[in-house]
């Protein structure tokens, strides 16, 4: 699912997938499944449940030195799941490991579908006006702060984004689902 | 009068009375709008009708005449709602008993998206598969 506003933008990333992407320009998956920062995967099984909340994993070892993380334990998890139906990670009160959306959290996510239809609209005042207020309203959301960046003509992966990170770590690297260092087990 | 624009499951214009900090449009309006019906038995869709605690918070009267609040209907229907006065739009979020039975009865919030090409896909399309949704982005 790519939390993204172009098609185009996001197409050169599917190179080689064969699974199903989707795009979420108005941001319904980051209320839906309280969805504060990307990459965040979800295991849903065969019966609607979701075995496995919000948390951080990658596809590939591409930012393995910045992170820290590693892809494989993730798809080693992730097999062993599909063949056995067994989880690592027994999250009981998924609730508490994801914690539900605050109620500027909430907020921002309405004012950033605003800005993004306003935009598309061609009223970038309104469109600014909106992102700003939406950023204000949740600084350490990535879905709304960095995702805003290209749409308002910030570079996500320059100063803005070095700013926001450097709050971010400040701030405890809140996060909406399983840190990353848990699937070390 | 406003011509306002909302944003709900889908986009509509209506023309609304933003007077008082209220977002008020014809009651004949709703189905159009947000997909629900005002009856004597409260917000109603297809077989299904919300009892309303608090009418006047959905139609305050007085001088409002039979206007309903849209603010006020989508608290009813448990929605979170937030209005950019200065372009006239209204955006209305998904029922917040969805991500709370997520979050405690683990139960995934159905939800239907376009692929890169503008088809439309439902997470029910792959109701009896296992399932990874992973969420990137470009940035």
């Amino acid at each position: 699912m790519a939390i993204d506003d172009d098609p185009a933008v996001v197409r050169p990333f599917t190179d080689g997938i064969t699974m199903p992407v989707l795009i979420d320009c108005e941001h319904l998956l980051t209320e839906l499944y309280a969805i504060s920062n990307v990459p965040t995967v979800v295991w849903i099984d065969e019966h609607g449940r979701i075995a496995r909340p919000n948390g951080v994993a990658f596809g590939t070892d591409t930012f393995k030195d910045f992170t820290g993380v590693e892809a494989a334990p993730h798809f080693d998890a992730i097999r062993t799941w599909v063949r056995t139906g067994e989880v690592d990670i027994e999250v009981d009160d998924a609730e508490a490991a994801v914690g539900d959306l605050s109620e500027d959290e909430l907020r921002a996510r309405l004012l950033f579908r605003i800005g993004a239809h306003l935009r598309r609209t061609g009223d970038d005042a309104g469109a600014e006006r909106n992102f700003a207020t939406a950023v204000e309203l949740a600084p350490h959301d990535w879905t709304i702060r960095r995702a805003a960046m290209p749409l308002r003509g910030m570079d996500p992966f320059g100063d803005p984004f070095f700013e926001m990170a450097v709050e971010w770590e400040a701030a405890g690297r809140p996060y909406h689902g399983i840190p990353a260092e848990r699937t070390d087990g | 009068m406003t011509e306002i624009t909302v944003l709900a499951d889908h986009t509509a214009t209506v023309s609304a009375d933003l007077t008082g900090g209220r977002v008020l449009v014809l009651p004949g309006e709703l189905p159009r709008v947000l997909g629900w019906t005002l009856k004597p038995e409260g917000l109603c869709r297809d077989d299904v009708c919300v009892p309303l605690w608090d009418r006047a918070a959905v139609q305050p009267g007085g001088d409002a005449g039979d206007r309903v609040d849209l603010l006020g209907v989508a608290a009813a229907l448990g929605r979170p709602a937030a209005l950019d006065e200065a372009s006239a739009t209204l955006a209305v979020g998904a029922p917040m008993e969805l991500r709370r039975q997520a979050l405690t009865g683990r139960t995934a919030p159905a939800f239907e998206l376009p692929d890169l090409d503008g088809t439309l896909h439902a997470l029910e399309a792959w109701q009896d598969r296992k399932k990874l949704l992973v969420a990137f982005a470009s940035w």
